[in-house]
């Protein structure tokens, strides 16, 4: 686990850092897809509402294009998708639960599973590894963001 | 992915500030859904357009100001067009309005309207 300015980024995930939404393939080109805990706390810290866009479901969603919105108190904003594909399924457990995206985003608080249309030719677009959550450093320095 | 239209119609104003606050969220949230959004203003709708008058409209007391909403929607490139004849109701310029609003004559509401997917009106 790697904490940056009190957010926790894991060096194993695909960020977008422009959109605060990470990527992670989970096997047969499918990639799981969520908020980050920048996000997270951007929102306001606890959501009324976090809704997949049903008619997206099957349908090919370009990257940072909105695949569900976010909704709170303080703020209403899209999830934009971190990778072009189709959008296969949403966490059915948002539904019930939206705030385990805050809680538990990179886990039980995932928003979506998309297949990708062309993860090899976007990779290049998301930052990984410790390089990658030093780019997110960056941002969050130069955008003067702080989770704590 | 098409960018379906929507429009809001707001008709509610300074006198109702319980009823300022959501049209304008709810325009926000369509924005994110990646709708092309549109805000018709019309009959007392206008006067939150007026320069000055939304920062002093607080829907909850001590919360945030209707400006606060209309920056969120204009932010979210929600399209604000106003009735020409309100502004002539309520006796103010087209230069009274804040940055960003288009004047329009009602029969452009009605074009509007049939092209719209869902049309809300508050």
């Amino acid at each position: 686990m790697t904490t940056i300015r009190g957010c926790n980024l894991p060096e194993d995930l695909y960020y977008l850092v422009e959109k605060h939404v990470w990527a992670k393939p989970v096997g047969e080109g499918v990639i799981r897809v969520g908020i980050t805990a920048v996000a997270a706390k951007l929102s306001g810290g606890k959501l009324a509402a976090l809704t997949v866009k049903a008619k997206n479901i099957g349908v090919e969603v370009p990257q940072s294009k909105s695949i569900a919105t976010i909704e709170s108190s303080k703020f209403v904003g899209p999830v934009p998708a971190p990778l072009t594909g189709i959008l296969l399924r949403a966490n059915d457990k948002l539904a019930t639960d939206p705030n385990i995206a805050v809680s538990d985003p990179y886990g039980e608080g995932w928003v979506a599973e998309m297949k990708a249309s062309n993860w090899e030719g976007e990779m290049g677009n998301l930052k990984t590894g410790a390089e990658g959550v030093a780019a997110y450093q960056a941002k969050l320095e130069a955008d003067n963001i702080s989770c704590g | 992915m098409a960018d379906d239209k929507v429009m809001i119609i707001m008709t509610s104003g300074p006198d109702t500030p319980r009823r300022c606050a959501t049209p304008f969220f709810f325009a926000s949230l369509a924005a994110a859904m990646e709708y092309d959004v549109t805000m018709f203003f019309t009959i007392d709708g206008t006067l939150l357009l007026k320069k000055g008058m939304a920062e002093t409209v607080f829907p909850k007391a001590g919360g945030k100001p209707v400006s606060g909403f209309i920056q969120d929607a204009l932010d979210a490139d929600v399209k604000f067009l106003a009735c020409t004849a309100s502004t002539e109701l309520h006796d103010l310029q087209p230069s009274d309005l804040i940055d960003g609003v288009k004047m329009v004559g009602g029969a452009s509401m009605w074009q509007l309207a049939e092209e719209c997917k869902t049309v809300l009106t508050f």
